[in-house]
C-alpha cells in the first residue's frame, strides 16, 4: 500500500446548528483514486469543504492529517499551499481580476512553482490548449459570463497549473455535455498521469470515471460513511441504488 | 470667428468653485454637491481661427460649464478628427500631466463609422493636467473609448468627456482612474438617438490622501436607449472618493432602460467614501436601477481564493494588480500600456510592474 496522504480520523463536523458530518474515517494514499458516492444532501461535498478548510463548517470532534500534518486546525490558505485542492461543484466569480492574474499570483505564491513569467505565459498556454481554452479567455474576468462548462475548464487549468498532492473534485461533471465532459475527463487523466496526484472524486456519474483506474469506493449517507470497497462497488451501486445503505444505516440507528 | 490664444501660468490660480455638480444635488451639509479645484489662470498670448465647430460646444460634459470653459481657454487650440465611415480610426490623445498640458479634443463620428478614442494622462511631477473630450456619434456609430488617468503624487487632474449618441450609436467606454492627487473625472452621455445604447465601465484606484471626485451622468432622450454603468473601485490609506451617478430619464424616453452599480472594495481606516446614485424619471414605461455594495471582498470569493491559497491581505493586493493588468489589457496602444505600467511600479513596485509586462507579453514593446 502507498504511503497515506490524507488520513481523516473520528471526523464530525457541520454549520453552526446543523452537525452534517458523523464520526468519518478515511484515508487515501498519494497517487490514488478515490471515489465517494450518495445520495443528494449526503454530505459528500461538505467532506470535500471540511477536507479544504472552508470555514462555513466547524469541526466539533476528529482530526484531518495530510502529508504527515495535522491540518484539523489550519485555514484553507495553508492548507492549498501544503498541497489540497478542492474544485469547486460552483465556481464563483470575481469581476474585476483577469484570468492571467490569477493564475500568476497562485502560481508565484509556491515556491515549488515560482518561473518567469515567459515560462508562466508558455505552460499556461499549453495547458489552455490541451482543455481547449482559447486564449482569449486569459485576458477576461476570473469565471465572470462563463458557462459551465468554461467555468469547470477553468477549473481543471487551475488544477494542472497547481499540481497539488490530493485533488478533491466536487461533481466537476455535473451540468457539462459530452464534450465538455470529454475535455474535462481528458484534464482528469492529465493530472493523474503528470502530476501523479491524489484524487478524491466526489460524482454521480460513473462515465467520468472511465478513464480512471479507481483504488477505492466510499459511500457516504446522512452525513456517515457506511461502506467502502473496490471499484466494482460503483457498478454495483449503478445497478441497485443507495437503498440498501440508508436502509441499513436506519436499522443501525434504530438498534 | 476668431478665438484667443492663452496660455496656462502655473503660478498664478484660478478658483472653479462647482466641479462636477450633479443635476439633481442633495444636502449640502454632506459636502458632496460638488468640488473646488484651484488651477492656473489662463494668459492671453494671441488668436486663433480653427477651434471645435459650434456643435460641440452644445455638449454637457459632466464636469460643469466653469471647469469646461476654463478647459478651453487654458488648452489655448483644439484638436478635430472627423471619422467616415470608410476609414475606422484610433484617436490618441495623450496628457503629459508633468508639462501640465491641457487638451480640447473634438470628434465627429460620422453615421456607420467606427471609432476608437483612447486618452491618457500620465506624469510623475507635480502641476494640474486637463483632457476635454467632445465625441458626437451619428446613426448607428460606433465608438470605444478608453480614458486612462495614471498620474503621479503631487499631481492634480481634471478629465471631461462629453458624449452625445445619435439613433443606433453604440459607445462602449472603459474609464480608468489609477492615480493623481486631485482628480475629477466628469462624464455626460446623452442618449439622443432611439436604440441608442452606452455601456461604461469605471474601474478606480485611490491611495495615500488622493482625492477622487467623479460626476457620471446618463441623459436618456431617445425611446429604447439603454444605458449601463459598472463601477469597480478599491481605496487604500487615507483616500477620498466621491462617486456621483445620475440616470435620467427624460420625458419621451419610453422603453428606456438604466442601470448604474458600483462595487468598492475599501482596504483602508481612513478612507472617506461618498458615493449618490440617482435616477430621474419624467417617464412611465422606463426601468431604472440603481445598487452598490460596499466594504471586503465578498465571503464566497475571499473563501475561493482562500482555497487557492491566498491569504486576505494577498487577495486584496491580488485585486490591486488585476486593476492595474486590466488596464494594461484593454490600454490599446504601446504608450498608454507604458503609462499604466509606470503607475503600476510606483503603487505596486518595480518587480510587479515588470512582471505583469512580461505575463501579458508586453515587455518587450517600445512606448
Amino acid at each position: 500500500m502507498s504511503d497515506q496522504l490524507l488520513i481523516i480520523a473520528g471526523l464530525s463536523a457541520g454549520t453552526e446548528d446543523k452537525p452534517i458530518l458523523h464520526n468519518i474515517d478515511l484515508t487515501v494514499g498519494a497517487g490514488e483514486t478515490h471515489v465517494l458516492m450518495g445520495p443528494n444532501g449526503a454530505g459528500k461535498s461538505t467532506l470535500g469543504h471540511v477536507i479544504m478548510g472552508d470555514p462555513i463548517y466547524q469541526v466539533t470532534d476528529g482530526t484531518i492529517t495530510f502529508d504527515g500534518q495535522d491540518v484539523t486546525d489550519l485555514g484553507a490558505d495553508k492548507r492549498s499551499l501544503a498541497g489540497i485542492f478542492l474544485s469547486y461543484q460552483a465556481p464563483v466569480e470575481v469581476p474585476g481580476v483577469p484570468l492571467y492574474s490569477f493564475l500568476r499570483t497562485i502560481c508565484q505564491m509556491r515556491p515549488e512553482l515560482k518561473t518567469t513569467a515567459r515560462k508562466f505565459r508558455e505552460r499556461v498556454g499549453k495547458i489552455a490548449d490541451q482543455l481547449d481554452i482559447d486564449q482569449n479567455f486569459l485576458t477576461r474576468e476570473l469565471n465572470v459570463g462563463f458557462s459551465g462548462g468554461e467555468k469547470k475548464k477553468i477549473e481543471m487549468l487551475q488544477l494542472l497549473l497547481l499540481r497539488p498532492k490530493l485533488a478533491i473534485l466536487d461533481e466537476t461533471d455535473s451540468g457539462l455535455d459530452v464534450d465538455a465532459l470529454s475535455i474535462v475527463s481528458r484534464g482528469i487523466e492529465a493530472y493523474r498521469k503528470e502530476c501523479d496526484g491524489a484524487l478524491l472524486m466526489i460524482t454521480h456519474n460513473t462515465r467520468i470515471l472511465e478513464r480512471l483506474t479507481v483504488d477505492r469506493t466510499h459511500v457516504m449517507v446522512h452525513g456517515n460513511l457506511v461502506a467502502d470497497g473496490p471499484a466494482s462497488l460503483i457498478d454495483d451501486i449503478d445497478a441497485h441504488g443507495f437503498a440498501r445503505f440508508e436502509d441499513a444505516l436506519a436499522e443501525k440507528a434504530e438498534a | 470667428m476668431a478665438t484667443q490664444i492663452i496660455t496656462a501660468d502655473q503660478t498664478d490660480t484660478l478658483a472653479l468653485s462647482h466641479v462636477n455638480v450633479p443635476p439633481a444635488q442633495t444636502w449640502n451639509y454632506l459636502r458632496i454637491n460638488d468640488i473646488a479645484f484651484d488651477v492656473p489662470t489662463p494668459h492671453f498670448v494671441g488668436d486663433v481661427y480653427a477651434r471645435l465647430p459650434q456643435l460641440f460646444g452644445k455638449l454637457e460634459c459632466g464636469i460643469g460649464d466653469e471647469a469646461v470653459s476654463w478647459m478651453e481657454h487654458a488648452s489655448g487650440d483644439a484638436r478635430y478628427v472627423e471619422v467616415r465611415a470608410s476609414e475606422p480610426q484610433t484617436v490618441y490623445v495623450d496628457i503629459d500631466s508633468s508639462k501640465t498640458e491641457v487638451h480640447d479634443t473634438g470628434v465627429l463620428v460620422r453615421a456607420g463609422a467606427s471609432a476608437t478614442i483612447v486618452t491618457c494622462a500620465h506624469g510623475e511631477q507635480g502641476g494640474t493636467s486637463s483632457s476635454l473630450l467632445r465625441v458626437i456619434a451619428e446613426r448607428d456609430a460606433r465608438v470605444s473609448i478608453v480614458e486612462i488617468v495614471a498620474c503621479g503624487e503631487g499631481q492634480q487632474h481634471l478629465d471631461a468627456i462629453g458624449i452625445e449618441a445619435a439613433e443606433g450609436a453604440r459607445i462602449e467606454m472603459r474609464q480608468y482612474a489609477l492615480g493623481g492627487a486631485k482628480v475629477a473625472l466628469g462624464l455626460c452621455c446623452n442618449l439622443a438617438g432611439a436604440s441608442s445604447r452606452f455601456v461604461l465601465d469605471t474601474r478606480y484606484l485611490a491611495v495615500g490622501s488622493d482625492v477622487l471626485d467623479v460626476n457620471h451622468v446618463v441623459r436618456q432622450r431617445g425611446r429604447s436607449t439603454r444605458a449601463d454603468i459598472v463601477t469597480t473601485g478599491i481605496l487604500a490609506d487615507a483616500a477620498r472618493k466621491t462617486m456621483r451617478e445620475t440616470i435620467d430619464l427624460i420625458h419621451g424616453a419610453k422603453f428606456a432602460e438604466g442601470s448604474e452599480i458600483e462595487t468598492v472594495l475599501v482596504t483602508g481606516d481612513d478612507v472617506v467614501n461618498k458615493t449618490l446614485p440617482v435616477i430621474l424619471c419624467d417617464e412611465e414605461d422606463v426601468a431604472g436601477n440603481h445598487g452598490a455594495s460596499i466594504g471586503a471582498i465578498s465571503p464566497e470569493q475571499l473563501d475561493f481564493m482562500r482555497s487557492r491559497g491566498l491569504s486576505e491581505d494577498e487577495a486584496e493586493r491580488l485585486f490591486v494588480r488585476a486593476m492595474f493588468d486590466d488596464a494594461v489589457i484593454h490600454a490599446n496602444g504601446a504608450e498608454t500600456r507604458t503609462a499604466v505600467l509606470n503607475r503600476a511600479e510606483t503603487v505596486l513596485g518595480a518587480d510587479v510592474a515588470r512582471d505583469m509586462a512580461e505575463v501579458l507579453g508586453f515587455d518587450t514593446e517600445e512606448a
